[in-house]
């Protein structure tokens, strides 16, 4: 539970920020090149890549470099740590609703 | 009931209950009935506030070891509606001042309908966002991240 609640807050920290939401949003089509990407923000290369830099430290891309173009890629896995998150949470009420059945009907049995 | 909810942060839960509402009902706003089933043994819960009535305060706490207890949740009745549906939320204290409960906030509405062979019972629990406890003002994110759920459902489909 800790670990997943600190992979959220990873994730969520990361994604605080307008410019790497967009990042993502763009990459949910299909990856894209630095330079791609780079073209649609209206900021110097060099504070771009910090950008980059903190999705891929997050772990919700992942960038790979042939010859001279830096590829990025979407971590999917990542991603699904919301979900995740809240699948948990569902998890949590399904097994109440279970101890709440068991002890209306001992209590039932009781009587 | 569920119109409104959000299929990234909400959760909804029904379940027919073999009992008539009134027991089930108990079983919710009773605290030595409360106590025995709310959080998985071997911890323990206790019970410091149930005040059934709307603004009335939920205040629980609990143990590993039966000995040491630490808070657990400090909540609020929004809506009480005896033997039919309870309302509560832990974005404001049992004393009604506002605050940012870990992960999230939640408000929890329980319903206890009639059913044939008992109660048909219901959960939906309506999540805070869990960015908005770092960055209130950042808005539209989750928007966004619909968006990015669908695109990743439409690549991976």
């Amino acid at each position: 539970m800790t670990n997943y609640l600190s992979a959220l807050d990873t994730v969520f920290d990361s994604l605080a920020d307008p410019t790497r939401r967009a990042v993502v949003r763009r990459l949910g089509r299909g990856p894209a090149s630095v330079s791609e990407l780079a073209s649609d923000f209206p900021m110097a290369l060099p504070s771009f890549l910090r950008h980059i830099r903190a999705l891929e430290g997050s772990g919700l891309i992942r960038t790979r470099k042939s010859g001279r173009v830096r590829t990025c890629t979407l971590e999917h896995d990542r991603l699904a740590v919301i979900e995740g998150w809240l699948a948990e949470q569902r998890a949590i009420w399904e097994s109440r609703t279970d101890r709440l059945e068991t002890f209306i009907h001992d209590a039932k049995d009781d009587q | 009931m569920s119109s409104d909810l959000d299929p990234d942060l909400d959760l909804e839960l029904a379940r027919i209950i073999r009992a008539p509402r009134s027991a089930v009902w108990r079983a919710w706003t009773d605290a030595g009935a409360l106590q025995q089933w709310f959080i998985p043994a071997p911890a323990t819960l206790r019970v410091e506030r149930l005040e059934v009535r709307p603004g009335g305060g939920l205040v629980t706490s609990f143990s590993e070891d039966g000995a040491k207890f630490e808070a657990h949740m400090d909540a609020v009745f929004l809506v009480v509606e005896p033997d039919s549906r309870l309302v509560w939320t832990n974005a404001i204290d049992s004393r009604w001042r506002p605050q940012n409960p870990q992960p999230v906030a939640l408000t929890a509405e329980i319903s206890f309908l009639e059913h044939d062979e008992g109660t048909d019972y219901r959960v939906v629990v309506r999540h805070g966002r869990p960015e908005d406890r770092k960055r209130h003002a950042e808005l539209g994110f989750f928007e966004g991240w619909g968006t990015v759920t669908q695109q990743l459902a439409a690549l991976v489909e």
